[in-house]
C-alpha cells in the first residue's frame, strides 16, 4: 500500500464518471493533437534548406504568368545564388497529381528534397519529353523508366489544338526527408512552352535561392522592387510562408488552433474540476478521518492532485495516440494538398504542460477545502 | 505495573475553556474545564448530548483545539502545536474509534489497517506484518481481504479497532464505538476494548451513551454531575 496504490483505487471508485470523464479528456486532446498535426505541416514540411529558397510570384494572383526572362533579371541581383523556374499543368492520367513543368537545368540541383539516381536524372535531361515521377506514383501505376505515357491538361492545349500530351518516364525518384511526398510528376519546361499552344515564354513562378550569408529579407523586397513598376509585378516570399498562405486561403489555421486549445482547456477545466470537486466532497468523512489518522493536509492534496494528474494525463495519452493513429490516414487523404503532416515533439511538450498545469487548476479548489477541513466538524462533534 | 502505571498522568486538561461561534452566538461548551486521566485507566464519558463529551475527546486527540487552558498529553502539551506537528504526535500517539467506522471502501480490511502505518518508516512487508498481528488481535485475520461493504457493522468496527491500535499509541479514544451495534456485538467490542486496556495497557477513553459500557470502563465519569461537582469545589476555594 502507498499513495499511488491509494490514487489507483480512488480514481476507479466510481469507474462510470471516471469513464465518460476521461473520455471527455481524450477528445478534446484528439482535436488539439490533430489541428497540431496540420499545423506541423504548414509550418516545417520543406527540406532544410527552404530557409534560402524563395518563391516569386505575381503579385495580383499565383494565375498570372510572369516572363520566363525574369531568371536572368533576378540571378543579376546581389545576394541571389541561382534561380529555376516552374509552371503548372494540371494535368491528369487517372487521377489528379502535382505536375509541374520545370527547368530541367536547375531545378533539382536546388530542390535537393528529391532523391533520383544520377544516372536517371541525366537521361531525363537528354530526353525533351522525359517525365521524373515519384515513386508511389510510379507504384500505383505501374510505369517504369522507358514507358510512354500521355497526360491530359485541363488548361494546356498542345500546337497540335489537343490536350494530351505524350511523355516518356525517365527517372523516378524517392522523398529525401519523408516530408514531401512521392505523388508529384517533373517534366522539362523547354519541351513544355516550345509545344503550348500559347503563353510561350511565361512561367508560373519562380524560385530564386538566396546566398547564406545574405539577408532573405532584404533579397526579396530588391526583387520585388525590380519588377515594381511592370506589367509583370512580383511578390516574393520563403517557401514556407507561400505553402503557409496558400492553405490560409482556406482557413486561418493558427487562428483555428489558437482556439481550439482554448476552448479544450476551458472544457477540459470545467469537465475535471466539477469531477474532482464532486469527487473530494463525496470523501470528506474519509478526509477527516484520514487527517484524524495523521495524514497532513499535504498528503491529502497530493493525493487529489495526482488524481486530476492521472485523469488527465490517461485522456491525453488516449487522445494523442487515437490522434497519431487517425492521422496515418489523414496524411495519406492529403498527401498532394498538405505534405508533412505529423505530430512533432514540441507537441507533446505543449500537451505534458497542459496536463501539469490542467491538474494543478483542477486541484486547487480540492485542496482549499481539504486545507480549511475541520475534523471535530466534519465527523459530526458538536458540543 | 498496573498500579505504577496509573499513578503516571497520560491526560490533563487544565482549565480549558471552549466555545463555538454559531452565527452571533457565542456557544459556551466547557468553561475552566479539568480533568486528569492516568496511564492504562479506561475512562467511560457519559452524560447527556450537548455536554460536549465528544468536543473533550476531540481536545484530548489534538482534534480540535480549546479556546484557552492546555491539553497535556504524557508529558507533551499538545494545544500550542503546529498543524503539521499535531498531525505527526497524532499519529505516533492516538488511536480513534468512531461510531462510524468511516473505513476507505475503496481499500480491504487489510488495506485500511495498513492505512495509518504510511506514516512509520515501516517496508511494506513490515507494515504489511504489523496490520496482519492487528487483525489477528481482534479477531478478524480471516477476513483481511474483505471489502467493507462486505463486512457486517461489528467486523467493520472491529476492522476500525486494528486500524486504531495497528501503530501501537498508548491512548485509544473512542466516540460511541457501540452506536450502532446490536448489544451482542456491542458486547464484543467492549469486551475487546477491555482486552486492549488490561492486557496491553492502553489508555482508553469512550464517549459512551450505553450504560452498559460502564460494567467494562475503570472509571465512569458522568459529565453533568462532574462539572457540578468541580463548579461547586471551584466557588468552594473562592470563599475560602
Amino acid at each position: 500500500m502507498n499513495i499511488f496504490q491509494l490514487v489507483w483505487r480512488n480514481s476507479f471508485r466510481k469507474k462510470t464518471r471516471f469513464s465518460l470523464t476521461c473520455l471527455s479528456v481524450m477528445i478534446a486532446f484528439f482535436l488539439f493533437s490533430i489541428l497540431a498535426g496540420i499545423n506541423h505541416a504548414l509550418t516545417s514540411n520543406v527540406s532544410s534548406n527552404n530557409q534560402y529558397r524563395l518563391l516569386t510570384s505575381h503579385k495580383i494572383s499565383l494565375a498570372r504568368s510572369l516572363p520566363i526572362n525574369y531568371q536572368q533579371k533576378i540571378i543579376a541581383i546581389a545576394g541571389v545564388e541561382s534561380v529555376s523556374y516552374a509552371s503548372w499543368f494540371g494535368g491528369f492520367f487517372k487521377d489528379e497529381t502535382n505536375q509541374l513543368a520545370v527547368d530541367h537545368n536547375s531545378y533539382f540541383e536546388m530542390f535537393d528534397e528529391y532523391n533520383i539516381p544520377v544516372s536517371q536524372l541525366e537521361q531525363w535531361k537528354k530526353t525533351r519529353t522525359g517525365l521524373v515521377i515519384g515513386q508511389a506514383i510510379a507504384n500505383k501505376y505501374g510505369w517504369k523508366i522507358g514507358d510512354k505515357v500521355p497526360l491530359i491538361s485541363s488548361i494546356w492545349m498542345n500546337r497540335e489544338g489537343i490536350f494530351t500530351w505524350q511523355f516518356t518516364v525517365s527517372a523516378i525518384y524517392q522523398s529525401a526527408d519523408g516530408a514531401s511526398n512521392e505523388k508529384q510528376i517533373f517534366f522539362q519546361h523547354a519541351y513544355f512552352d516550345k509545344s503550348r499552344a500559347y503563353a510561350r515564354y511565361m512561367v508560373s513562378w519562380l524560385t530564386p535561392k538566396v546566398d547564406e550569408q545574405a539577408d532573405v529579407d532584404e533579397v526579396s523586397q530588391r526583387i520585388d522592387k525590380l519588377f515594381a513598376n511592370s506589367n509583370g509585378a512580383t511578390r516574393t516570399t520563403t517557401e514556407q510562408v507561400f505553402i503557409k498562405e496558400r492553405v490560409q486561403q482556406f482557413v486561418d489555421m493558427a487562428m483555428v488552433i489558437k482556439l481550439v486549445v482554448i476552448a479544450v482547456f476551458f472544457t477540459l477545466l470545467l469537465i475535471v474540476c466539477n469531477t474532482m470537486i464532486q469527487s473530494n466532497r463525496e470523501r470528506l468523512n474519509e478526509s477527516a478521518m484520514m487527517k484524524a489518522l495523521g495524514f497532513s493536509s499535504r498528503f491529502l492534496i497530493a493525493q487529489v492532485y495526482l488524481e486530476s494528474f492521472f485523469l488527465l494525463a490517461l485522456g491525453a495519452l488516449l487522445g494523442c495516440i487515437s490522434a497519431q493513429l487517425c492521422l496515418v490516414y489523414v496524411r495519406h487523404l492529403f498527401t498532394d494538398f498538405l505534405p508533412g503532416i505529423a505530430i512533432d515533439n514540441v507537441h507533446y511538450l505543449n500537451v505534458t504542460l497542459l496536463v501539469f498545469l490542467a491538474a494543478t487548476l483542477c486541484s486547487l479548489l480540492p485542496a482549499l477545502t481539504l486545507k480549511r477541513l475541520t475534523i471535530s466538524n466534519t465527523l459530526g462533534a458538536k458540543a | 505495573m498496573q498500579t505504577e502505571n496509573q499513578n503516571k498522568i497520560a491526560i490533563q486538561l487544565k482549565q480549558i475553556n471552549k466555545s463555538y461561534q454559531k452565527g452571533n452566538n457565542n456557544v459556551v461548551v466547557h468553561e475552566n474545564f479539568n480533568l486528569s486521566i492516568a496511564e492504562g485507566e479506561f475512562v467511560a464519558l457519559m452524560g447527556p448530548s450537548g455536554l460536549g463529551k465528544s468536543t473533550l475527546l476531540h481536545l484530548i486527540g489534538g482534534l480540535d483545539l480549546p479556546t484557552s487552558g492546555s491539553v497535556i498529553i504524557g508529558e507533551q502539551r499538545i494545544d500550542t502545536l503546529s498543524e503539521g506537528k499535531l498531525s505527526t504526535w497524532r499519529a505516533e500517539n492516538i488511536g480513534f474509534v468512531f461510531q462510524s467506522h468511516h473505513l476507505l471502501p475503496v481499500l480491504t480490511a487489510q488495506g485500511n489497517v495498513e492505512l495509518p502505518l504510511l506514516l512509520t518508516p515501516l517496508n511494506n512487508k513490515q507494515r504489511k506484518q504489523h496490520a496482519s498481528l492487528a487483525l489477528r488481535l481482534v479477531g478478524m485475520e480471516e477476513r483481511a481481504n474483505h471489502l467493507p461493504k462486505e463486512l457486517s457493522g461489528g467486523q467493520e468496527q472491529r476492522v476500525a479497532i486494528a486500524r486504531a491500535i495497528v501503530s501501537d499509541p498508548k491512548i485509544i479514544l473512542c466516540d460511541e464505538p457501540t452506536g450502532n451495534l446490536d448489544r451482542k456485538t456491542a458486547d464484543e467490542i467492549l469486551s475487546l476494548l477491555t482486552t486492549l486496556n488490561k492486557n496491553h495497557g492502553k489508555t482508553i477513553v469512550m464517549v459512551t451513551h450505553d450504560l452498559r459500557a460502564s460494567e467494562y470502563a475503570s472509571r465512569v465519569i458522568d459529565l453533568e454531575q462532574y462539572i457540578d461537582a468541580s463548579k461547586q469545589s471551584q466557588l468552594s476555594a473562592l470563599e475560602e
